[in-house]
């Protein structure tokens, strides 16, 4: 990658995505370079998470393909049955997800070191370490050892973001973390976000909250009706929209038309 | 009728103490054993491999839709003659219950196990864990402790059903008991007594399951505090609703 | 494995078997039809606001539950008529003591559901202004009984099975038939596997329509 500075980090074309009849995602076309951050915005139904679950391998697919890093990653196959994923590849990509999905048997320090240690056979102590200094950089340094039920919201949300750094991910994924949260809360958590933006780690963010979405974006997608609709800057898709159809989502989403 | 004489079974306290420790030893073996089959059965019904889950479906129906009587003498009478290997009562008893039980379990397993949230196998993956993994660290306590007040039940049953290795001439609580009541001609007494005895062990397990089921019910709405938000939302809205309601009635 | 099937055996004798079906079909409806009544009436008992009415009856519910249905057959067959002085045909008693261990599983089933229907359909049956009764008659009985179906099936055809502990006193069922024919032609494996088949054949259709049921229930609430 170091010959090759332009390289993109993931491509992606031709996605598709089908729930029975239900089309979800009609041909997506994507790359994205290193060190950008995406986000994606769009009304509910269009696509745009299932796009993240796409991403992160959690689904099959009817057709198109993603490479990572100019590694193949996903192909689809004959039947979605047969789409073709390559686990190894998908072990550096993160995931936070909108409910958390902390494993509630386990505290916050075990959550954390569970994948390194199962996944790469780290030390116990090692991880440890590791785990309890990202801990503290999230100001989460009182929390190793209290269960997820013990924990508010926003304290979730950022255990779950630190367990997905544990193993180094090459992209992280982001599914709607704050929307579950109550507003007080979600501040902390987008603050941690910002924070990995600051370190250039590559993003790609499904959110419903515009401010968010324009401080941390360096790109941002309108995806509706299972395709992208529009592709730019956050200052051109959010500010002033060439399309119809994003002008009349971000207008409502402003309240600008009462 | 003569009167009842309880003395009677005072007298074989000692053979009744023996035949129930048989059929506690005979219980906890097949609870140790079935409780292992049962867990990986019911990993095999949800398996996505169709020879699997077929082949366990069957286990499971048909341990399910046949008497636990006629499971064991099929056992007793025909496994020997099929292996051509004598089989002793003890063994002939623990293979049948162990079947018996791992069927039952494998239920209780499967069902907490389909239990368990789309979004906890969604981490798994995102956090690349092995498949064995998953299994042992996540899965696995999960599913055990949503299963416990049913694997409790299920105990109870297999220790009721355990009185009937006394048809085949094992010596437990039920077979010492009917051998006494026949050769005393004091079945009210020492039946009675026997039938008490497992009331005793029986009831306060069943006791248990439901004190230990509303536990395990609070663990698990504090587990996921996404749920409990909407529970929360939802119980202002009942709030409000009986409030409506209390106006409407206090009318009449 | 060196044994010969010879199942010609069984089949020359369906006859014997298929009379035992017919007594344990006859036990299983007859217990069934005790279950499904005594057990719903004790399952209101159980709830009886009067202590002195709920006690005895939550013991005969929970003797039946925490012993074994062997001992508690073998209990009625040599007991009753010792302490009561009465023996109403084999047959009869297997159907009693049968049925009394239904009726206390089923009231069990009953009460759980009676219990399950939520506030808000009550407070609604308030709210419309339907007096207690009306409320019991309109709106929880109905809930209720559709709630426990699923249960008092498994457990209806959980009696099926059980009855098959009758032979044990001699009650000429199914069982008892399959046993005396092994003993006679001395071939237990095609006999003991011939009427589990017919066991399997009667409970298997009605877990399956418990499942049916089950899964349309959690697709309806879901």
């Amino acid at each position: 990658m170091r010959d090759q500075p332009a390289a993109p980090l993931v491509s992606a074309s031709g996605l598709q995505k089908s729930y029975g009849a239900l089309k979800v995602l009609k041909g997506i076309d994507l790359t994205m370079k290193p060190g950008e951050r995406l986000v994606v915005i769009g009304p509910s139904g269009g696509g745009k998470s299932t796009l993240l679950r796409v991403m992160m391998g959690l689904e099959t697919i009817n057709g198109g393909s993603v490479t990572l890093a100019g590694k193949p990653y996903i192909r689809a196959g004959a039947t979605p049955a047969r789409t073709v994923i390559d686990i190894a590849v998908r072990r550096s990509i993160g995931m936070v997800f909108q409910h958390y999905t902390l494993f509630p048997h386990l505290n916050v320090m075990q959550n954390l070191i569970l994948a390194p240690c199962k996944v790469r056979g780290e030390k116990k102590a090692k991880a440890s370490e590791r785990a309890a200094a990202l801990l503290s950089r999230f100001g989460l340094g009182e929390k190793l050892a209290a269960y997820p039920s013990q924990l508010s919201g926003g304290q979730k949300q950022r255990v779950a973001i630190a367990r997905a750094l544990m193993l180094d991910p090459k992209l992280m994924l982001f599914d709607e973390v704050t929307s579950a949260l109550d507003p007080e809360l979600v501040g902390e958590v987008e603050q941690v976000i910002l924070q990995l933006a600051k370190q250039d780690m590559p993003m790609m963010i499904v959110t419903h909250d515009m401010w968010f979405a324009k401080n941390i974006a360096s790109r941002v997608l309108f995806c509706a009706g299972g395709v992208i609709v529009e592709d730019g800057p956050p200052e051109q898709v959010l500010g002033s929209p060439k399309e119809e159809r994003t002008r009349d989502f971000i207008d409502r989403v402003f309240h600008i038309r009462q | 009728m003569d009167s009842l004489d309880f003395t009677v079974v005072l007298r074989f306290r000692d053979a009744l103490l023996q035949g129930l420790s048989t059929t506690l030893e005979l219980t906890l073996i097949c609870v140790v054993l079935g409780c292992s089959i049962g867990f990986a059965v019911g990993l095999a019904r949800t398996s996505t491999n169709l020879v699997l889950r077929n082949l366990s479906s069957v286990y499971v129906e048909f341990f399910r839709g046949t008497p636990v009587l006629i499971q064991l003498f099929w056992i007793f009478f025909c496994l020997p003659l099929l292996l051509g290997i004598g089989l002793s009562n003890f063994a002939s008893g623990v293979i049948a219950l162990t079947l018996y039980m791992g069927a039952i379990t494998s239920e209780t397993f499967r069902a907490s196990l389909k239990s368990i949230g789309r979004e906890q196998y969604d981490a798994c993956v995102a956090l690349g864990l092995p498949r064995w993994t998953q299994i042992t660290s996540v899965v696995l306590p999960q599913a055990l402790l949503r299963a416990i007040p049913t694997l409790l039940s299920n105990c109870v049953s297999l220790f009721k059903e355990s009185a009937l290795v006394s048809a085949v001439g094992m010596a437990d609580l039920m077979f010492i008991g009917s051998n006494i009541s026949n050769n005393t001609a004091r079945p009210v007494e020492v039946l009675t007594v026997v039938a008490l005895i497992y009331f005793v062990i029986a009831f306060p397990l069943t006791r248990a399951v439901t004190v230990i089921e509303r536990r395990i019910l609070q663990k698990l709405v504090t587990w996921n505090q996404s749920k409990l938000h909407f529970v929360r939302l939802l119980s202002q809205e009942q709030e409000f609703d009986r409030w409506l309601a209390g106006r409407r009635t206090s009318s009449f | 494995m060196n044994y010969s099937f010879d199942f010609q055996s069984v089949t020359r004798n369906l006859g014997p078997l298929f009379d035992g079906l017919a007594v344990t079909l006859q036990l299983t409806v007859a217990a069934n039809a005790i279950g499904l009544t005594l057990g719903f009436v004790l399952a209101l008992l159980l709830m009886s606001p009067w202590r002195l009415m709920r006690l005895p009856v939550t013991l005969f519910v929970e003797f039946f539950r925490c012993t074994p249905a062997l001992v508690q057959i073998i209990w009625f067959f040599y007991c009753v008529p010792m302490l009561f002085n009465v023996f109403l045909g084999s047959i009869t008693m297997g159907i009693l003591a049968l049925g009394f261990n239904l009726a206390a599983f089923n009231a069990e089933a009953y009460r759980a559901s009676i219990q399950a229907v939520p506030r808000e359909q009550l407070d609604a049956g308030i709210a419309l202004g339907l007096n207690p009764v009306q409320r019991i008659l309109y709106i929880v009985l109905p809930t209720a009984f559709r709630a426990s179906i699923p249960v008092l099936l498994t457990n209806g055809i959980v009696i099926f099975q059980q009855s098959a502990l009758v032979a044990i006193v001699a009650v000429q069922d199914l069982m008892y038939q399959a046993k005396s024919l092994a003993t006679q032609t001395y071939r237990p494996i095609e006999t003991f596997s011939v009427a589990a088949l017919i066991y399997f054949a009667v409970s298997f259709p009605v877990t399956q329509l418990v499942d049916y049921l089950e899964r349309r229930r959690l697709a309806v609430a879901g």
